[in-house]
């Protein structure tokens, strides 16, 4: 790119904060519900499978959630696919940085909902099964944590990735290998679940949280090493993106360049 | 896979931002979004795989023992130190990548243990308080600013993270560790709060501590652990920096198959 063009220039756009605060309120508030729901109801009608207690409150919750995360899901990224950018090759560069703040507001609002679920939720678990005996698959940690949590985690990555694929040029064009690390982890835990459950009713009284059982998660948490890549491809393009190119603040201005990342 | 390389360039009309103050501006931007968002992927991801890698040691503070803790700790929890501390110091040139996961770890620990173990499953704090760590993380950052070397970092950094897990937890534990008598048996103030908060993981682990031969060598067991899980923890923090490596590649592929 040529250092002395004039009058090509632009401001600088901004990060899409408003929408991106709402959206982690939602989020705030969904998760919060959940953890207050918990707390009211685990001890009290959620410790033995077969009552009709456990069926009302925790399977029903069960049955509503999983219908409802699977079209939430598959109708944003429906959304995102038919909104698509036809004419990527005309984009011009002030909208593909404004993009890139967008897709950057993605996978915060995928951060938040990472920690949620790795963290709190995950070891909400771990407390629950040193105080209780599991009965089936089914308690109401498992419940929020495998098919609440784990599911918005994986939909908050894909929205990402569907985002970045159909309206940033170097992500359509291209396959980025540490997106696509990062986002199919989350989606295997769910697989993986498959093994997590089969082992449990082998190992009925083994409730070690680092036990082997659980080294699956653990090697499809390490997806989320590839997020160093991500950074790199994402920042090398942001800083082509704002290259100052003319002088309009003196000449100092001039001679500034983006140097935030060696690549 | 076929790895390609990055063609990207700026494109047709607009070429750039029109002045050094619009620059800065967009970086703010950048570093508003992904500063935190780098906090709360660490949060996330330490927390997990230290949990389900050597959580039960965090747990509990009866879990402390002299053989497996400081031996299995360090090497879980060097991961994201190296791993990520290649991207800050290979890429920014920044020597945070042990103090800020650790912190990271730390924090999302209290929340977790004050959240889940306390309010949620109603254990003590004094009970489920987690381990610090963040000492170790000072000790291998200022080993990498002063050396500007992984190598050296590996050597003598990674060995002080081992070594120093115990001694840097021990003002903590002391009061848990001193002896007391109940019904003729000897057992520590840990042990007894073991016994009075029930846990489905207690029978296997009280079984398989405090084995075998080693407990010959008596008080010698614990520095002995520590200098095994230094020695180790320099091999651990190495292959980390290797993964961490691989971590940050750019890598673009046409198609996965």
């Amino acid at each position: 790119m040529s250092s002395v063009m004039q009058n090509n220039t632009y401001v600088s756009p901004k990060g899409p904060w408003a929408k991106l605060f709402l959206a982690l309120f939602g989020v705030g508030i969904l998760y919060g519900s959940y953890r207050i729901y918990q707390n009211a109801t685990a001890f009290t009608v959620g410790l033995d499978y077969f009552s009709e207690d456990f069926q009302t409150y925790w399977m029903t919750l069960l049955y509503i959630q999983l219908p409802v995360l699977f079209g939430s899901g598959a109708a944003i990224v429906g959304w995102i696919w038919h909104t698509r950018d036809r004419h990527l090759d005309k984009l011009a560069p002030a909208e593909e940085l404004r993009r890139y703040f967008v897709v950057l507001a993605q996978i915060m609002a995928f951060a938040v909902i990472a920690y949620l679920t790795a963290s709190p939720f995950t070891e909400a678990d771990a407390a629950w099964h040193q105080v209780t005996v599991r009965d089936t698959d089914f308690t109401p940690t498992h419940i929020v944590l495998f098919y609440f949590a784990i599911p918005m985690f994986i939909i908050s990555g894909v929205v990402a990735f569907a985002y970045a694929r159909t309206r940033l040029p170097q992500f359509a064009n291209r396959l980025s290998l540490p997106f696509a690390v990062v986002v199919a982890g989350p989606i295997m835990i769910m697989p993986n679940l498959g093994l997590n459950e089969w082992g449990h009713t082998f190992f009925y009284a083994e409730e070690l949280f680092a036990a082997p059982i659980h080294w699956g998660f653990v090697l499809l948490g390490w997806a989320t090493f590839a997020a160093g890549g991500l950074v790199v491809q994402i920042l090398t393009r942001v800083v082509e993106l704002t290259k100052v190119v003319s002088v309009s603040e003196g000449a100092e201005s001039s001679r500034a360049v983006a140097v935030g990342v060696s690549v | 896979m076929k790895a390609i390389d990055n063609p990207a360039s700026v494109s047709a009309g607009q070429h750039g931002l029109s002045s050094a103050i619009e620059q800065r501006k967009a970086y703010v931007q950048v570093d508003l979004l992904v500063i935190p968002l780098i906090v709360l992927l660490f949060m996330g991801i330490f927390s997990f795989h230290f949990a389900l890698l050597v959580g039960d040691w965090d747990y509990w503070v009866d879990w402390r023992d002299r053989r497996w803790w400081p031996l299995v700790t360090p090497l879980a929890l060097s991961v994201l130190p190296g791993v990520f501390g290649f991207l800050l110091w290979d890429k920014l040139r920044l020597p945070l990548g042990g103090t800020l996961t650790i912190l990271c770890l730390t924090l999302a620990a209290w929340i977790s243990r004050y959240l889940n173990f306390h309010i949620f499953a109603d254990f003590p704090m004094n009970f489920v308080w987690p381990s610090t760590y963040i000492g170790l993380g000072l000790i291998l950052d200022c080993m990498l600013l002063l050396t500007r070397s992984f190598f050296w970092t590996g050597l003598f950094g990674g060995f002080a993270f081992g070594l120093l897990i115990y001694p840097l937890n021990w003002s903590m534990l002391a009061p848990f560790q001193v002896p007391l008598e109940l019904n003729g048996t000897m057992l520590t103030v840990a042990d007894l709060m073991g016994y009075e908060y029930i846990r489905t993981a207690i029978p296997e682990y009280v079984r398989i501590i405090e084995e075998s031969t080693l407990r010959t060598f008596g008080s010698a067991v614990t520095p002995l652990t520590a200098v095994f899980a230094g020695f180790l923890n320099i091999l651990n923090y190495w292959f980390w920096l290797w993964i961490g490596y691989l971590g940050a590649k750019a890598l673009w592929i046409r198609k996965i198959v």
